[in-house]
C-alpha cells in the first residue's frame, strides 16, 4: 500500500532527523518502533541512520556543526545501530567494513586518532582501535585478525612519520588485501604518496569519506 | 578592582588545591614506570596497577621542600639567571618540527636551523636562556638529536641551557655534557621541561628523565596541560584541577627522590577549536588560564612557568601581533617567572619562523620595559629643572634629557616610528622583508663565545662517541 509505505519512509526520516539533533533516546525509540512496524531493516539502516550521518558530516564540514555535536550525533546513530544489529543479516554490518586504527610506534598523541575512530563508528564502520605507540607487527596482526578493509595510521610528531612508511611497507609485504590511510598534523598528501599509502585526509570527516570510498572499491 | 585576570583570592585558589587533592587521593595519577612506583611504595604510597594515589600530607611534605627561588648558572657567569621572586626569564620556541618561510611555505627543520637560532639567542638583547628543542632537526637520527642540540647550545651560546628530557638516556647525556663544562656540581646548570600527558598521567620517557634530573638536583619545569574540551574539561576550573593534580604528583616524585630539587610549576590550558577539534594556544582563555596559574604558583610559593608569544597565524600579520602580545603580556604582568616560546613560533607552536623571532624580540623588549618599576628618585622627579624651565621650557636642550636619551625609552628594532611620507619611501616597507634585513645583520655580527678549547674538545668527543662516530 503506497500510502503506508510513504508514512513509513517519513518515519524513517524522523530517525535521521533525531540523529541530526543528537537525540539518542528518540533514535532508539524510533528504530524500535520501525522494527515493530516491520519496516525493511535495510531502509532503517540506510535512509535512517547512514543518511543521517551523511547530513551530519556535511554540516560539520561546512562549519555549521561543532565537534562535540557531531560526536553526539555519531553516538546517537551508534545507539540506533545497536538496536538494529540483532535484526541485520550476518554480512550487513561487516559489509560496511572494518577499520584498524592506531597511533604509530614512538608517538603517544591520540586526540586526532580518537576523533577519527569515533566518527568512523558513527558512520557505521566497525572500528578496531589499537591505541598509541603501535608497531608494524601489531597493525599487520590486527588487520589479519579482524579482516580489516582499511588500516588507518596516525602521527603527530615528524620524528614518527618514518614509522608510517615502515608500517605501510610491512602491510604490503604481508600480502593482505587492506588499504592504508595516514593522517596527523605533520602528514601531507605528498608524504602519503611518497610512502605508498592509499589515502590521506586533513580532517576526521575527510578520513571517514576516504575510508568509505576505499571500502567500496 | 575586580578584573577577571586579577581576581584570585586565597579561597578560590584553595578550592583548586582541595579538588586536586581529592583527585590525587580518589582517582590517582598514572605512572607507567615501575621504578617510579617503587619509590612511591617505599614511601608508603598506595598504588594499584600503574595508578599512584596521594594523601594530603604527602603533597604538603613535597611542597615544603621545593625552593622558592634558585639560580641557574650560565657558561658566562654574567648571564646566570635567577628563577623565582620578581624575576621573569624568557626562552625562545620549544619543539617545532617545521620552519615557516616568509613565503608561507612550510619545510622540515634541520640541524642548520638549530645553529642559526643559537646565533639569534646568543645575540638577543632580551632572551635570557636557551630552549632545548628550539626546533626539532628532522634529518639527524632522532635517538641522538638531543646531543646535536645540546652541543650547539653549549658551544654557540654562553647563556643557560635546557637539558633534554626526551628520554632517561637523553637526560643522562645532558648531565654528562654539563659535567664536562661545570665539573661535578649539584648547583643548577640547566633546566628541563617535563610534560605530563593529559588527563592525569605521565609518559614513561618523561618520568625517566624527571627521575634522572631530580637525582642530580637539576631544576625541572613540571608542566601539565589540557586541551579544554578534548583532553580535559571544557571549563578552566575543571582543567585546572586535572593539570594541578598531575603537576603536584610529578613535583612529589621529584621531592621524594631528592628533597629540595628546584622546581618550576606549570599548567597549561588551551581551548579545543570546537569546529575542528584542533588545538588552539593563542586565545583569551589560555591567557586567563596563565594568569590563574601564576597565582597558583605564588599560592604554593614555587616559581611559575607560562606560555609565550603564541599565535595561530602563519605570517607577520595583525593576528600574529595581536595574539602574541596578548599572550606574553598577560604572562608577564600576571607574574610568571619564565616563559618558553617567547620568540619565533607560529601556528600553535608547530612552526618556527626567523622573521617572527625578530618581531617577537621587539615584543619581549617592550614587555620587559613595561615590567620595570617606574623610577621615583630625586633625579627622576627633576624638580629643580622643571621649576627653572617653567612654562617656556625646551626639555630637549637639557643635560637631564641628554643623559637619559639612550636609555630611558624602549627602542624597537623592527617596529616603525616614523611619519607617513618616510614610511611610504621606506625600502623595504614590508615588515617581513625588514625583519629579513635585521636577521642578516644579526647573523653577520654573531661571534662564537669564548670557551676553553679543552672543554670544547671533550664536549665534541663525548657527542661523537655517543653518536658512534
Amino acid at each position: 500500500m503506497p500510502e503506508t509505505k510513504g508514512d513509513l519512509t517519513m518515519a524513517v526520516k524522523d530517525i535521521a532527523e533525531a540523529v541530526a539533533v543528537f537525540d539518542r533516546v528518540k533514535v532508539v525509540e524510533l528504530v524500535e518502533a520501525e522494527i515493530a512496524a516491520k519496516t525493511e531493516i535495510d531502509e532503517i539502516l540506510n535512509a535512517g541512520l547512514i543518511d543521517a550521518m551523511d547530513i551530519v558530516g556535511k554540516r560539520f564540514s561546512s562549519g555549521e556543526l561543532f565537534v562535540p555535536e557531531m560526536l553526539m550525533a555519531a553516538k546517537a546513530m551508534k545507539a540506533g545501530l545497536e538496536v538494529l544489529k540483532p535484526h541485520l543479516s550476518a554480512g550487513a554490518v561487516a559489509a560496511k567494513g572494518t577499520v584498524v586504527i592506531g597511533t604509530v610506534k614512538g608517538d603517544l598523541h591520540d586526540i586526532g586518532k580518537n576523533l577519527v575512530a569515533l566518527m568512523m563508528e558513527g558512520a557505521g564502520l566497525e572500528v578496531v582501535d589499537l591505541g598509541v605507540d603501535i608497531d608494524a607487527e601489531k597493525f599487520v596482526k590486527a588487520a589479519v585478525e579482524h579482516n580489516a578493509g582499511v588500516v588507518a595510521l596516525s602521527a603527530l610528531l615528524t620524528t614518527t612519520m618514518p614509522t608510517m612508511e615502515i608500517i605501510v611497507a610491512a602491510i604490503k609485504e604481508a600480502g593482505i588485501a587492506v588499504k592504508t590511510i595516514v593522517g596527523g598534523a605533520p602528514v601531507t598528501e605528498a608524504f602519503a604518496d611518497q610512502i605508498g599509502a592509499d589515502g590521506f585526509s586533513t580532517d576526521a570527516p575527510g578520513a571517514v569519506e576516504l575510508t568509505r570510498k576505499l571500502l567500496s572499491t | 578592582m575586580n578584573r577577571a585576570i586579577t581576581n584570585f583570592d586565597q579561597k578560590m585558589l584553595g578550592s583548586i588545591h582541595n579538588y586536586s587533592l581529592e583527585l590525587l587521593n580518589d582517582t590517582g595519577i598514572r605512572f607507567p614506570n615501575e621504578n617510579a612506583r617503587e619509590i612511591f611504595r617505599e614511601h608508603g604510597f598506595r598504588t594499584d596497577g600503574e595508578m599512584v594515589f596521594f594523601k594530603e600530607k604527602d603533597i604538603r611534605m613535597a611542597l615544603n621542600t621545593v625552593p622558592s627561588s634558585f639560580t641557574i648558572k650560565a657558561r658566562n657567569p654574567a648571564k646566570d639567571i635567577q628563577i623565582g621572586g620578581d624575576n621573569y626569564m624568557m626562552a625562545p620556541g620549544y619543539g617545532p618540527p617545521f620552519i615557516i618561510e616568509p613565503s608561507g611555505e612550510k619545510r622540515n627543520a634541520l640541524l642548520d636551523d638549530v645553529h642559526k637560532f643559537c646565533k639569534l639567542v646568543q645575540t638577543s638583547q632580551y632572551l635570557d636562556f636557551n630552549s632545548s628543542i628550539i626546533v626539532q632537526p628532522t634529518e639527524v637520527p632522532q635517538e641522538t638529536a638531543h646531543l646535536d642540540i645540546l652541543l650547539a647550545t653549549l658551544l654557540m651560546t654562553d647563556k643557560p641551557i635546557m637539558g633534554s628530557s626526551s628520554s632517561g638516556i637523553a637526560a643522562k647525556d645532558s648531565l654528562k655534557l654539563a659535567e664536562l663544562v661545570w665539573g661535578n656540581t649539584d648547583e643548577p646548570v640547566m633546566i628541563s621541561l617535563v610534560d605530563s600527558l593529559s588527563p592525569l598521567q605521565y609518559a614513561a620517557e618523561m618520568v625517566d628523565s624527571l627521575m634522572v634530573f631530580a637525582e642530580a638536583g637539576q631544576p625541572v619545569i613540571v608542566h601539565s596541560s589540557c586541551s579544554l574540551g578534548s583532553t580535559g574539561p571544557i571549563t578552566i576550573a575543571g582543567s585546572l584541577v586535572i593539570s594541578n593534580a598531575t603537576t603536584l604528583a610529578g613535583i612529589c616524585l621529584a621531592q621524594l627522590i631528592n628533597p629540595g630539587t628546584p622546581i618550576v610549576y606549570g599548567l597549561g590550558g588551551s581551548p579545543t577549536e570546537m569546529k575542528t577539534g584542533g588545538y588552539v594556544n593563542a586565545s583569551p582563555e589560555d591567557a586567563k588560564h596563565t594568569a590563574i596559574v601564576t597565582a597558583l604558583g605564588r599560592y604554593y610559593n614555587i616559581p611559575c612557568r607560562s606560555q609565550g608569544a603564541l599565535t595561530e597565524s602563519f605570517c607577520l600579520d595583525y593576528q600574529a601581533g595581536m595574539e602574541s602580545a596578548m599572550m606574553l603580556t598577560t604572562a608577564a604582568l600576571s607574574g610568571a617567572n619564565l616563559s618558553l616560546h617567547a620568540c619565533g613560533t607560529y601556528g600553535s607552536m608547530l612552526g618556527m619562523s626567523y622573521e617572527k623571532f625578530i618581531a617577537d624580540e621587539d615584543l619581549c623588549g617592550a614587555i620587559k620595559k613595561l615590567m620595570q618599576p617606574v623610577e621615583f628618585t630625586d633625579d627622576a622627579f627633576s624638580m629643580d629643572m622643571i621649576k627653572e624651565l617653567g612654562t617656556s621650557g625646551n626639555y630637549l636642550m637639557e643635560m637631564h634629557t641628554l643623559k637619559r636619551c639612550r636609555s630611558e625609552f624602549f627602542m624597537p628594532e623592527l617596529s616603525i616610528r616614523t611619519i607617513h611620507n618616510k614610511w611610504l619611501e621606506m625600502e623595504p616597507r614590508d615588515i617581513t622583508e625588514r625583519a629579513a634585513g635585521i636577521l642578516a645583520k644579526r647573523f653577520a655580527e654573531y661571534e662564537k663565545p669564548e670557551i676553553d678549547p679543552d672543554i670544547e674538545k671533550h664536549l665534541v668527543q663525548y657527542v661523537n662517541t655517543r653518536k658512534g662516530l
